[in-house]
């Protein structure tokens, strides 16, 4: 089954036609990028950078090289979602580099020759915990973000079903909840990255928030972002209705649209929250992940759905598990299915090296002994090639 | 690491000649060790192993051929053969710990190691070339160098005479001074900033502060300077 899919994509014919978004969307990407002071040219190339910035032309030949996105763009394309050690790593070298690694060209590959007649194509990207399966999915963002998608992008959805501080019951439908808080955070990160989308895209229908206040028909969607924003407690219904009006329109093919969600396994998994007489709250009751399963469904065609696999956040699951079967669920497993999945692992040899390179050249790795070849076969050792652990460990080298 | 293992082998050699007592009438051993004294200290250092033969000394052959017969001791579980260990950073980890938590004892450092490498890259990079050079950024050599600068060069001790106690200069060992700067460093991060802040996050600016000679464990240890110039007078109490 997953081989006919395959299949399908393989055959599929390029994009190119019909995108009417495509030059008022540029520009801001090109902007972002005059503004931002690039790596003057007479730098001399090292074997693990690469010139090369744009994803679409990622290719075998720049495997295991590392290229830099400029700081301006990483601000509008990753306003969230990049890991917290990755950013505290941008913040000290002054730039943001990612490399480029096989499960992210594959997964390259298959977004390029999506077929946008057919129904949107689920991708799950899975692996052992700290092997890169953020970075893969940043690498996606930032590639659909250069060709002008609409990236729906949710950083992490454990944080939806954790440590809520203002949980309240839904207007629109007494049996779910509300969450105010991470609603507006993510309606604002949301607005940072799309704005030119919303300005274009407009509602089919009226919403009325509230007596005196309703969207009409045909207003653009960047309104109803707004009333998310300015009126808090409606931020989850407004999230709601985006949601499903980009589902609506995407097979219109006005734009394309990547949903991109980290730690799918959260949407149906278990809540730590608590009702008022402390029975526990199921994911389906919150307005935010009903919504949301609804989108990651694939009766939509015009675009793409890659979700990542997290056991770190995951709630009441053995640091062990990382398969699908495990972290998903039956019912999980069930919705999601047919999908295609990615597996990441640890760093190859090549990997390795070249992130050890960088770091020495970044000045990372301060430790005297670190550069010769004893230190290189001990952190080999101790890291075991994971990257996490790498990263870990030469932090305090 | 070799050097004194060689003295004290060689004493050991002596001593086995000799019928092993480790017990005489009159003296009590304060720390004594369950091992017999025929056991050898274990050595975990990789470079001496890989040492071909001429290289070695007629001392180190001998030690070589002694280590095939006698038995050795078991190597505590902090000692390690890993290229990055440092006695002077276990030493301070062991200093930290509170009730046997070494797990927590050993992030503290190892974050402190990091943030003082993230302030000083921050600043690499956005300093001139001109400054770039001054600018430290190993971890490790600001740590040795600030407790270099945070040691003592002279103690007072209490010396009663006359029914009053007074405090007498004297010279202090080694031991003694690295184990002073370090508990003042921890005393100073412990007690005298504000509870909320990380442990890392203090360490870090006090070694920093250290490093460039300034800040209040400096002061503590110009204070203790000035204490012994002050009581010189009764120097001459100390008979040692």
């Amino acid at each position: 089954m997953l081989r006919s899919v395959k299949g399908v994509i393989c055959q599929g014919p390029k994009l190119d036609s019909g995108y009417f978004l495509h030059a008022s969307a540029r520009a801001w990407l090109s902007a972002a990028v005059n503004q931002d002071a690039q790596i003057p040219a007479e730098k001399p190339r090292a074997v693990f950078r690469t010139n090369e910035s744009n994803p679409a032309n990622h290719a075998e030949q720049h495997e295991g090289q590392h290229y830099s996105i400029p700081l301006q763009e990483v601000k509008v394309v990753f306003p969230h979602g990049l890991p917290y050690r990755f950013q505290m790593q941008m913040k000290t070298f002054n730039e943001s580099c990612l490399m480029v690694r096989k499960p992210a060209l594959e997964l390259l590959g298959y977004l390029k020759s999506t077929n946008l007649a057919h129904p949107a194509i689920r991708y799950v990207i899975y692996g052992e915990k700290g092997t890169g399966k953020t970075m893969t999915l940043c690498h996606a963002i930032h590639y659909c973000a250069k060709q002008d998608w609409l990236v729906l992008h949710i950083p992490d959805a454990h944080v939806w079903v954790k440590n809520c501080r203002e949980l309240m019951q839904s207007s629109y439908n007494k049996e779910r909840f509300d969450q105010p808080l991470e609603a507006s955070t993510w309606l604002k990160n949301f607005k940072t990255s799309n704005d030119h989308f919303l300005k274009e895209i407009k509602t089919q229908q009226t919403y009325m928030w509230s007596k005196r206040e309703s969207t009409e028909k045909g207003r653009p969607l960047g309104e109803v972002v707004e009333q998310g924003l300015t009126r808090v407690k409606n931020a989850s219904d407004a999230v709601g209705v985006v949601l499903k009006e980009l589902k609506q329109q995407c097979p219109l093919g006005a734009f394309r649209l990547l949903v991109a969600v980290d730690g799918i396994n959260a949407l149906w998994g278990q809540t730590t929250l608590r009702k008022k007489d402390k029975s526990a709250v199921s994911p389906e009751e919150l307005t935010l992940v009903h919504n949301l399963r609804k989108m990651v469904v694939n009766d939509w065609n015009g675009g793409a759905i890659v979700t990542t696999l997290s056991q770190t956040g995951s709630l009441f699951k053995p640091r062990s598990a990382y398969l699908p079967h495990e972290l998903l669920g039956k019912e999980g497993f069930d919705t999601l299915d047919p999908f295609i999945p990615i597996r990441v692992s640890n760093y190859s040899q090549r990997e390795f090296e070249s992130c050890y390179q960088y770091y020495l050249d970044r000045k990372w790795l301060q430790h005297d002994r670190a550069r010769t070849e004893e230190g290189r076969k001990e952190l080999l050792f101790l890291s075991n090639s994971n990257p996490w652990q790498l990263e870990r460990i030469s932090a305090y080298l | 690491m070799a050097a004194p293992t060689a003295g004290r082998l060689a004493a050991l050699g002596r001593r086995l000649a000799a019928p092993a007592r480790a017990w005489l009438p009159g003296l009590t051993q304060v720390r004594w060790s369950r091992y017999d004294p025929s056991y050898l200290e274990p050595e975990v250092n990789k470079e001496l192993y890989r040492k071909p033969l001429e290289e070695l000394s007629e001392e180190e052959k001998m030690q070589q051929e002694l280590k095939a017969l006698q038995p050795i001791k078991a190597t505590p579980s902090n000692v390690t053969s890993s290229v990055f260990s440092d006695p002077t950073i276990s030493k301070f980890t062991n200093m930290m710990m509170k009730g046997g938590n070494k797990v927590l004892a050993r992030s503290i450092v190892t974050q402190t190691l990091e943030t003082i490498k993230r302030k000083q890259i921050e600043k690499y990079h956005q300093a001139s070339e001109e400054e770039r050079e001054s600018i430290e950024c190993n971890p490790y050599i600001i740590f040795h160098q600030a407790l270099k600068n945070c040691q003592p060069i002279i103690g007072l001790c209490n010396i009663q005479k006359g029914g009053k106690t007074y405090q007498v200069p004297s010279p202090l060992k080694d031991n003694r001074k690295r184990f002073l700067a370090m508990k003042w460093l921890i005393t100073e991060c412990r007690e005298h900033k504000h509870h909320r802040t990380f442990m890392h996050e203090k360490l870090s600016q006090e070694l920093l502060q250290a490093f460039n000679n300034e800040g209040p464990v400096i002061k503590r240890k110009h204070d203790m300077h000035k204490m012994a110039e002050a009581n010189r007078a009764y120097a001459h109490y100390r008979w040692w």
